[in-house]
């Protein structure tokens, strides 16, 4: 038996003598390990990116990609087992025809992150289910504004301005703090370009892998629909984030 | 021989209660102007006579309805619960387009056991002031105005040739006025006095209009003792 | 060949399946049988309040006659009905439907108010007459008028058969339902004093005695204000058979007779007890079964001669 969960980790109902589930503690940890995904509430609109790893070199350019769409205007990034993540998508537009049957309407992104997260929830209560091994972003705009969640594999969910999960997460929160604090906000097209610096910055080439940026948004530019970001302007934005890495390594 | 299956459902609902019928929805700039007539029957007989047949749905939602009483009932009961329920769940209240889709569903899907015309009209933040049709086999139609019920028949003529865009509230309850009016007027089944309400972002405002004070308009010339020996 | 055995869904609700048959036997008879039905008159009023300085309430009337086609079943029914302590409900139509339906609400109200803790509303009993007789979809022909009061004031409803609502202030209901509206149209003023009240219901529900072949005999009221319900069963008896002048009674020994024989025909009976099947049992004092003579044996039967 490990040592560290003795015994009060073997299933998800069964709480440890402190009061702790060691199961949603383990899988924030395989959420922790994987590569970071990051979510921007802008004044115009919202942005989402991934750091996608490429584990080999055989895997096809711009393919497997990690970012799902829910809806026309809502967009979910995660970080984690990516399995679950596909799964969590189609419980997601399961929730989003649902709501369109019953009431007619787009659903908000809200409503969308309450519904998704009962069902996150309900992965943590009986001995037969394993909690989801994902942190998720929701993101997009509805009759309310631009709208950014974050659900975790606990079942919680809060709102965001900014939020990062997976791996550099908390370097990753301090740079979208400073980005955030700006007078007056960001529109999307510059949260693209810190977004993607962001994730550059908290990639360590020396021990991560190679990855790939992908990014999302939803705003006027994209109609008010979920759309990848235009190539021209993710290029860009990677160009001006190497750029400004190696400026800001000249300076140490 | 009888079969099961040629039997008349009209005659298994014989003795029901009827909204013979004259409604109205109109939109105008903020708001909407709904209105009806107050006759309820059954078979020759006014059941009541001071029926008030815009049924409040949600706050800023109502209704006008026409067909069986019994059945336009129940739809907008069970509407009112769900938009009840919608309301505490989501914490807004529900647009017209979503309570019109409920209506919708419930229409279309019991489209053989029901007979109900109902007309939905509202104030939303989204869409402001809106009118939709759902007639008798369960359609869905968004209009600028709508007229429904038995007595509407006579007045469509009236409508198109008088209906107008960018009225103001004052214009638009004018306009249902007159309609239902001469809706009454020339319809048998409607009749009696006026209600309406107009609906926008800050009130609902009722208006009642008594049998005695309806619009009146060219209702022929006095041929009492003009042809001899013909009248009494 | 194979039969197949499906699963039967449990039946709920209306049986349908032997529609064709009587709508088949109709045809080869004097049409079909009829329900009892009662061609009623029964009529609601509200009272009181506004300027009447009285306490408000509403007050309920019916006749007493029950028909079936066009013979009298029941010349005193009671058409009025008890749903709760406040609440009444007149009933007309189907007999037998407005009687069951009143009940089961009834019964229904009191454990809601049981679970709720409180009086039950009007509204309440209303809703969940009209939600009822709607699922019925008319095949309940029960035609109410719903009379009560409760935390929010008195209220006054019809509810017909096919599960529609009116509420109104003032209401009559039934094949009288005419004769008696006449009469409130023409003297119906709000705020009437519960004397007035009673007086104008009783001449409504005459309206309907007199005038509608349905209606007749008696006239039941009931007044419900705050204070409660007072029923006054045969408030008024318009229809009470005078004493004959002359009656049929043939004087004894209008008839002779030429002789007189008296028989007793009084059977006598006594009842042994014996143990079951002829075996002991403990407490039991053993009686042996007679045998021979057929059923009942010899001893046991005594005739008187």
């Amino acid at each position: 038996m490990s040592s560290i969960g003795t015994g009060y980790d073997l299933d998800v109902s069964t709480y440890s003598p402190d009061g702790r589930l060691f199961q949603i503690e383990y899988a924030n940890k395989a959420v922790e390990a994987a590569g970071v995904a990051i979510g921007l509430r802008c004044s115009d609109g919202v942005v989402l990116a991934v750091e996608r790893m490429l584990h080999s070199r055989l895997l096809v350019k711009g393919a497997n990609r990690r970012i799902q769409s829910l809806d026309d205007h809502i967009g979910m990034a995660s970080a984690g087992l990516l399995a679950d993540a596909k799964n969590l998508g189609n419980r997601g537009r399961d929730e989003v025809h649902n709501y369109r049957d019953s009431y007619d309407s787009p659903i908000t992104v809200q409503i969308l992150s309450d519904r998704m997260s009962g069902y996150v929830q309900a992965h943590t209560c009986y001995g037969s289910s394993r909690p989801f091994g994902i942190s998720t972003l929701l993101a997009g705009v509805d009759n309310t504004g631009p709208r950014l969640f974050c659900i975790e594999p606990s079942g919680v969910y809060y709102g965001y301005h900014g939020a990062a999960v997976g791996k550099g997460k908390a370097l990753a929160k301090t740079e979208l703090e400073k980005v955030l604090a700006k007078e007056g906000g960001v529109t999307c097209r510059e949260g693209v370009m810190e977004v993607a610096r962001i994730i550059h910055l908290v990639h360590d080439d020396n021990k991560d892998k190679e990855f790939e940026l992908e990014m999302t948004w939803v705003c006027a530019e994209s109609g008010g629909k979920h759309k990848a970001v235009p190539e021209d302007l993710l290029k860009e934005a990677e160009a001006a984030a190497r750029a400004a890495l190696e400026e800001g390594m000249e300076e140490d | 021989m009888t079969n099961i299956n040629s039997v008349d459902i009209k005659h298994l609902k014989n003795g029901e209660v009827n909204l013979g019928t004259s409604i109205m929805a109109v939109k105008f700039e903020g708001g909407v102007v709904i209105g009806a007539d107050s006759r309820t029957t059954t078979g020759a007989y006014i059941a009541n006579r001071v029926t008030d047949k815009l049924t409040h749905i949600h706050d800023r939602v109502y209704c006008c309805r026409s067909g069986s009483a019994a059945d336009t009932q129940a739809v907008a009961d069970i509407v009112h619960q769900h938009c009840q329920i919608y309301s505490s769940l989501y914490g807004t209240p529900p647009p017209v387009a979503t309570v019109t889709s409920m209506f919708e569903k419930l229409c279309y899907t019991n489209k053989d056991q029901l007979s109900a015309g109902i007309i939905v009209a509202g104030w939303d933040a989204e869409a402001g002031g809106s009118v939709y049709n759902i007639p008798l086999g369960g359609g869905m139609f968004q209009q600028p105005w709508a007229i429904g019920g038995s007595g509407s028949t006579y007045v469509y003529g009236y409508c198109d040739a008088t209906y107008q865009d960018g009225w103001n509230e004052e214009e638009t309850v004018q306009f249902v006025k007159n309609t239902l009016a001469l809706a009454m007027s020339r319809d048998g089944s409607s009749g009696g006095c006026i209600r309406m309400c107009v609906i926008t972002k800050d009130k609902v405002q009722r208006h009642f209009i008594p049998g005695n004070e309806l619009p009146r308009f060219w209702e022929g010339k006095e041929v009492v003792g003009a042809v001899a020996g013909v009248t009494a | 060949m194979t039969v197949q055995i499906q699963p039967q869904e449990e039946a709920v609700g209306f049986d349908f399946s032997n529609y064709a048959r009587n709508q088949f036997l109709g045809q080869h008879m004097n049409g079909l049988p009829k329900a009892t039905s009662t061609g009623t008159t029964i009529v609601g009023l509200k009272f009181g309040g506004g300027d009447s300085g009285e306490e408000e309430g509403v007050c309920l009337g019916a006749d007493t006659r029950a028909t079936a086609g066009d013979i009298v079943a029941d010349k005193n029914c009671e058409k009025i009905h008890y749903l709760t302590p406040m609440i009444r409900c007149c009933g007309a139509g189907t007999a037998a439907d407005t009687e069951f339906v009143t009940n089961l609400i009834s019964s229904n109200l009191e454990l809601h108010a049981l679970s709720q803790g409180r009086p039950v509303r009007v509204v309440t009993a209303m809703t969940m007459l009209k939600q009822y007789l709607f699922r019925y979809q008319g095949h309940v022909g029960a035609h109410l008028v719903l009379g009560g009061v409760d935390s929010t004031g008195s209220h006054l409803f019809t509810i017909h058969a096919h599960g529609s609502t009116d509420k109104l202030p003032y209401v009559t209901m039934g094949s009288g339902s005419l004769a008696a509206m006449a009469v409130f149209e023409s003297a119906y003023k709000p705020y009437l004093k519960r004397e007035e009240a009673v007086a104008l219901v009783a001449r409504a529900i005459r309206a309907g005695i007199f005038n509608d072949l349905g209606s007749g005999s008696n006239v039941d009221v009931s007044i419900i204000t705050k204070a409660g319900c007072e029923t006054l069963r045969n408030y008024e008896m318009p229809n009470e058979r005078g004493v004959k002048s002359r009656n049929y009674k043939f004087r004894r020994g209008t008839t002779a007779w030429v002789k007189e024989n008296i028989r007793s025909l009084i059977v006598k009976e006594d009842v042994k007890i014996t143990s079951g099947a002829g075996k002991e049992q403990p407490g039991i004092e053993p009686h042996p079964v007679p045998v021979g003579a057929g059923p009942g044996g010899e001893e046991g039967m005594d005739v008187d001669s």
